[in-house]
């Protein structure tokens, strides 16, 4: 399994995202090649200010993709998935634009033709590694744990084709292989204020709370999501809140139940600590 | 300012004319997480345009509260794209000096895209850098949870370098192709 990967800007700073994908990859030979000299896709700041620049900048990164031989590009952040996809989209209906960004992307030496699959590594761990291998290497230890899956808002749409737009299951059906019990909650899809939680902190704490309150209510030990901007938000907006719920990353669920040494997953990088609630449930 | 004009101009972009199926029904006003904050929500935007009230409609906050979370596109039962004519208002603001001065979203966008222009990719704390220069009660509100990211070896000051950066920074504001944007 070899992918082109583009790990966008959030990744390395990430609580632990990095370390617990490299853990999976490893033990299952996934391989995920890191675009060469990727640049940020630009997500939803610069569509809203300037749409050429938007589609030159996914568009370069489409063309650096291509010139390393790889059609398929794997994410691992909602914003940069939809993002990606969004201007796939729209490059592939406008060959105009396409061949306007090719006059400037042959500065560098590259160009542009085609369309791209972009996906998502949920995708790829819950798809592509088949699920024998999974039950292979589980540990049984964490069943009856409880987790609510937080989705965020730009993964299932705005197309809804890898999944339910407003009431997805993937990632729960992902959880459950896991050995970990999802709790049914409703809150999967709702927004965290993304970033506008850095200019509006007070109205995005509600959105955030809300999620939380309703988790909680449902009975969630953690809230495990797919998107750095939503960990961070979640992790981040339970301040001064008691008992606040950790909120790991699938990727370190998934370590955890392969028996990948919780310090190889970067789980001590998480604000809100969850080796507390392990070490007495495991 | 010539209304009509503008009203043409949002109509030939590549979704304006779908506001003309739009029922007012309200379903994307009532779904949108910060409609709370809007004076007017996108329903009562769309009602503006239709009427030909262009200036007030890009006058507006409701764009630059759009957090593109479409779960108003997931519901409209008109199959309108809201998200992209929000889009569409944002950059028509822009063109026209119609940015709302009171919001801050606009200047959290222009220090995100000033901070890809320099080094081609952003790093948290340089976008906030640039943002808390205008906003510094913003910034200072971070500072704890930034010394609990440095204390987990999260907080990258500076965005990583790319090789392609002059590539970036020189990218041509050729806004005009939009006229192409089917």
């Amino acid at each position: 399994m070899k992918y082109g990967f583009f790990p966008g800007c959030s990744y390395s700073s990430a609580a632990g995202y990095r370390e617990s994908i490299d853990a999976i990859n490893r033990l299952f030979g996934i391989q995920l090649v890191e675009i060469p000299d990727w640049n940020c896709c630009g997500a939803t700041a610069l569509f809203s200010l300037n749409e050429f620049k938007a589609l030159a900048l996914t568009g370069r990164l489409f063309a650096l993709s291509q010139a390393s031989g790889f059609r398929e590009i794997v994410t691992v952040c909602n914003a940069c998935y939809t993002t990606l996809r969004k201007a796939n989209q729209i490059l592939s209906n406008n060959p105009e634009i396409v061949s306007k960004i090719n006059e400037d992307l042959s500065k560098e030496g590259l160009s542009l033709e085609g369309e791209f699959s972009v996906r998502h590594y949920l995708d790829v761990l819950y798809n592509d590694v088949p699920e024998e291998t999974w039950s292979e290497n589980l540990t049984e230890r964490l069943k009856d744990y409880e987790v609510a899956c937080y989705y965020g808002c730009q993964f299932t749409r705005p197309w809804g084709d890898i999944d339910h737009m407003e009431q997805p299951t993937i990632l729960d059906r992902f959880i459950e292989r896991l050995g970990f019990l999802p709790v049914d909650h409703s809150a999967r899809t709702i927004c965290c204020g993304a970033s506008h939680a850095i200019s509006y902190a007070k109205e995005c704490r509600l959105l955030i709370s809300r999620i939380i309150r309703e988790v909680r209510a449902k009975g969630g030990r953690v809230i495990t999501t797919i998107c750095p901007l939503c960990q961070f938000n979640l992790d981040s907006g339970q301040k001064g809140i008691s008992n606040p719920i950790p909120v790991p990353f699938f990727t370190q669920l998934a370590g955890l139940a392969l028996g990948i040494n919780a310090s190889e997953l970067g789980l001590d990088k998480l604000l809100v600590p969850i080796n507390r609630i392990l070490s007495r449930k495991l | 300012m010539d209304e009509k004009n503008l009203q043409n101009r949002f109509y030939d972009t590549p979704y304006g004319r779908k506001i003309l199926k739009c029922i007012q029904c309200g379903t994307c006003s009532a779904s949108c997480p910060l409609t709370g904050l809007m004076e007017h929500g996108p329903r009562e935007i769309f009602a503006l345009i239709r009427d030909g009230d262009m200036e007030p409609a890009l006058r507006s906050e409701t764009p630059w509260y759009c957090v593109s979370c479409y779960q108003c596109i997931a519901r409209c039962p008109q199959e309108i794209p809201v998200i992209d004519l929000m889009y569409c208002l944002k950059r028509m603001s822009i063109e026209y000096d119609l940015v709302p001065d009171s919001h801050k979203i606009p200047d959290l966008y222009r220090a995100f895209s000033q901070v890809v222009g320099h080094h081609g990719r952003i790093s948290e704390a340089m976008v906030m850098a640039h943002y808390g220069m205008l906003h510094p009660l913003d910034a200072l509100k971070n500072i704890s949870v930034a010394l609990e990211l440095l204390k987990r070896k999260r907080l990258e000051i500076l965005p990583q370098q790319i090789i392609g950066r002059r590539w970036v920074a020189q990218l041509s504001d050729r806004e005009k192709v939009r006229k192409y944007i089917k």
